[in-house]
């Protein structure tokens, strides 16, 4: 019986304790605050209540003396609290607290804590934090004041209060901190207008904690242009004053300021060619209008860049030379606009220096460029003009300009057919020299030598040794250099294009040179000496690097051409016998290095 | 704690250089009798702001190399040799008591320091701590700063009339315990004992600002 009995207890403890009934477990005192210097509050975490219900209770003892004394508020401050109040509140006296968990199995102490009231002061976050938008000379600026909280008796100077404030823009991340120190107002001026910030304030005993951060005060800064407005309305009206007045000086003087930026074109400047002078017959004084007495400097003339166009008309056109018109002219083109600092542009129109439109045919295709040197052919069998080349825009409509200034004092120059080098990008007035290569019959020989003699009438004052053997067709010579000895290289112009492929490198290939011939030199003697180009329709050159062959090539090409029958006087130039050849070839046998001058 | 911050800032020099002006204006104004008590009373609530900064940085730094000396462990204030003083313990009491007689306490306070800080510095010296040059640096600075509030706590109390020149200045016991342990947990506790005592005089001397400024609220 006994032995059951004492089973049945063993069981019933141990069924207990299965059960979790026991004395509590441990509470723990978490932290104690006082938030004016005057009370203090404690607070404990409870531990296990081993399944019974379990009573709390604090006691403490004062270190100035040994009485032990019950906490005498546990509903102030909630659960697990103990409040003392200002009567039971001692400062710099040390409390030893301990907390009791009681049931109905036993008790369990925590550990005493000592606290000493001086040490836990926290006061309360600040109140009344009011934030508002105040203005200094437009700019806006926030002015943040707040009250202490309502607890603390900074009156007395019991407590004195250091304060904090941070401040962001909504949206960012990091807090702005400032310290006011004891003051109660702080301004922010780095402000924003149109934006929202948000304000906070806390405060700290000059030797305690800090308190809690007080609830955000947000404020939105209006759009702040109370400053800026007036600033802009002036702004604004100013600047549209000084448009108006803009406009209307362009107005007023917008005559003037077409002049200025769109200049007219020039009429021509020289007397040009007068008509009833060439119906006259009168050659010389024809080309005496086109003299400038000053004009070129006889030292300083970049010879090589004169292009002396000679051109013979065929049989064909003969006819309407008839009337008089001048065989031969020159025409001296100028080869971009820009550069010409004499006027002359828009000489374009000037009857005076034209040659009758009529007797050019089908040049008007051929001419589209500024630069080009229309290759213009007699024959209208020649519908094709190189348009490749570059025609000069000056042009226009087939005829081309001459200049005289390139003509007039210079000493009389022999036309020399000497492969001229790429002028084009120097000089910028060429003349260049048509040369018509008729073809040759028996019919045109009369013409021809009427030509010559024509020619050399014509050219009496400009060029003296100037001969041209009558070709078949009309071609564009152009001066290569100007011989001091009264040499004129003459050189077709289609040269120019395979010059032009030289500079840049290396093989070109012509498609137009059949209209040119190279003028080797002009003799001393009255002998044109031509290298011949390409005569022939459609003929085209090869260009190598090498000078020398090209020429010879060229003159091979050139030699392939059977259709074209020319006349081409070929003349070495250091001083092999002259040799006109009537043939439109040039038999390459005979050709032969450019004279040099 | 930024009283603390700026006074850890403060180099030597010029702090002395400050008590030595200090000291010159506050006899030049006690003797011409032209700087109003408040001023005093504000220039001396900010001395010993800052030596209870002092001491409060003292002892922590003693406290992060010994934890065994918890807050449960530390010897009871009572046991202080200062803890004789009566004195106000609460706000109520504080307000109450007359100028005079918290001036009295004050000066008596830290007159009681005067040799114990003496003597903890002598023995900081040979502390067996790791950082015993810099609690010994620390001491010294202590001892200054209580010096200088000492002498204008004097000038003041000299012009608040007789009354406030009752000082009383309590023995301190040296207690000088032969091995080391012993001798750094006595530092320990007395230094916990000086701190408490500048916390009191800080706020007595506080409440005696404001209370001399009625017209002047930034004193408050």
């Amino acid at each position: 019986m006994k032995e059951v009995s004492v089973l049945l207890l063993c069981l019933s403890l141990v069924g207990g304790k299965a059960a979790g009934l026991g004395p509590p477990g441990k509470p723990t005192l978490i932290n104690c605050r006082s938030p004016e210097k005057e009370t203090f509050t404690c607070w404990w975490k409870p531990g296990s209540d081993g399944g019974l219900p379990t009573t709390y209770a604090l006691y403490y003892v004062k270190d100035n003396s040994d009485t032990l004394y019950e906490c005498p508020d546990y509903q102030t401050e909630g659960e697990n609290s103990c409040f003392f109040n200002k009567y039971e509140t001692s400062v710099w006296v040390n409390y030893n607290i301990t907390v009791v968990a009681t049931n109905e199995k036993g008790r369990t102490f925590s550990d005493p804590v000592d606290v000493d009231v001086a040490y836990i002061v926290q006061p309360h976050t600040p109140e009344n934090v009011s934030v508002t938008v105040m203005e200094d000379n437009g700019w806006p600026f926030l002015r943040v004041s707040w009250e202490s909280p309502h607890k603390a008796d900074i009156r007395s100077g019991w407590i004195t209060l250091i304060y904090e404030l941070r401040s962001k823009m909504e949206g960012e991340d990091e807090w702005e901190e400032n310290y006011p120190g004891q003051q109660k107002t702080f301004n922010i001026f780095s402000v924003r207008s149109g934006r929202t910030y948000l304000v906070e304030v806390r405060c700290r005993p000059d030797h305690g904690l800090w308190s809690d951060w007080s609830p955000t005060t947000t404020i939105k800064v209006p759009q702040y242009f109370l400053g800026e407005r007036y600033l802009w309305i002036l702004i604004f009206v100013f600047s549209s004053l000084v448009i108006l007045i803009l406009i209307w000086i362009i107005y007023m003087n917008s005559q003037s300021l077409k002049r200025c930026i769109l200049p007219p074109i020039p009429g021509p400047k020289i007397k040009g060619f007068d008509h009833q002078h060439i119906k006259n017959g009168d050659y010389k004084d024809c080309f005496s209008t086109l003299m400038i007495p000053e004009f070129p400097p006889t030292s300083s003339l970049d010879h090589d860049n004169l292009l002396v166009e000679i051109f013979v008309r065929d049989e064909q056109e003969a006819s309407t030379e008839e009337e008089g018109k001048d065989l031969q002219e020159n025409y001296c083109k100028s080869e971009s606009s820009m550069f010409d600092s004499d006027s002359g542009h828009g000489s374009c129109d000037s009857h005076i220096l034209l040659i009758d439109k009529s007797k050019w045919t089908d040049n008007e295709e051929a001419i589209s460029n500024r630069d080009v040197v229309k290759p213009e052919i007699s024959q209208n069998s020649r519908a094709e003009r190189p348009s490749s080349y570059h025609s000069s825009p000056d042009a226009c409509d087939g005829r081309v300009k001459t200049w005289p200034s390139l003509f007039s004092p210079a000493p009389p120059y022999t036309s020399s057919a000497i492969p001229q080098k790429s002028s084009l990008e120097r000089m910028k007035q060429h003349c260049y020299s048509d040369s018509l290569f008729a073809p040759i019959s028996s019919d045109k020989e009369k013409h021809k030598k009427e030509a010559k003699r024509e020619l050399q009438a014509s050219q009496s004052d400009v060029f003296d040794n100037v001969f041209l053997t009558p070709f078949s067709s009309t071609q564009y010579v152009e001066v290569q250099k100007v011989c001091s000895n009264d040499t004129v290289l003459l050189q077709p112009v289609v040269e120019l294009n395979r010059r032009h492929a030289e500079a840049e490198g290396c093989s070109c290939v012509v498609g137009q040179g059949e209209d040119y011939s190279k003028v080797k030199g002009v003799d001393g003697g009255n002998m044109v000496l031509l290298e011949s180009g390409g005569n022939g329709a459609g003929m085209e050159m090869d260009c190598f690097c090498d000078k020398m062959e090209e020429r010879r090539s060229c003159l091979a090409n050139v030699k392939t051409h059977k259709n074209v029958s020319m006349q081409i006087a070929v003349q070495q130039a250091q001083g092999e016998q002259r040799q006109m050849v009537d043939n439109c070839y040039v038999d390459t046998a005979t050709m032969f290095s450019v004279p040099m001058c | 704690m930024i009283l603390q911050e700026t006074s850890l800032e403060d180099t030597d020099m010029d702090r002395s250089k400050g008590r030595k002006l200090f000291m010159t204006v506050l006899c030049l104004v006690a003797v011409s009798g032209a700087l109003p008590i408040a001023d005093l009373l504000d220039r001396a609530a900010q001395h010993s702001d800052r030596l209870h900064s002092l001491s409060t940085l003292l002892t922590q730094e003693m406290d992060t190399h010994f934890p065994f000396m918890e807050q449960g462990t530390t010897p009871q204030p009572s046991q202080c040799h200062t803890s004789t003083l009566e004195g106000p313990t609460d706000k109520v009491q504080a307000l109450q008591v007359s100028e005079h007689t918290l001036m009295s306490l004050l000066r008596s306070l830290l007159q009681s320091w005067a040799e114990p800080l003496a003597f903890l510095s002598a023995s900081a010296n040979t502390l067996p701590h790791p950082a015993h040059s810099s609690i010994f640096n620390k001491i010294q600075q202590l001892q200054q700063n209580s010096k200088s509030l000492r002498h204008g706590l004097d000038i003041l109390s000299a012009r608040m009339g007789p009354a406030a020149q009752v000082v009383s200045i309590l023995p301190f016991y040296r207690n000088d315990p032969g091995d080391k342990i012993s001798k750094l947990i006595n530092l320990q506790f007395q230094l916990n004992c000086f701190r408490r005592d500048s916390d009191k005089i800080d706020s007595f001397l506080k409440v005696l600002r404001c209370r001399s400024g009625r017209m002047r609220p930034d004193l408050c």
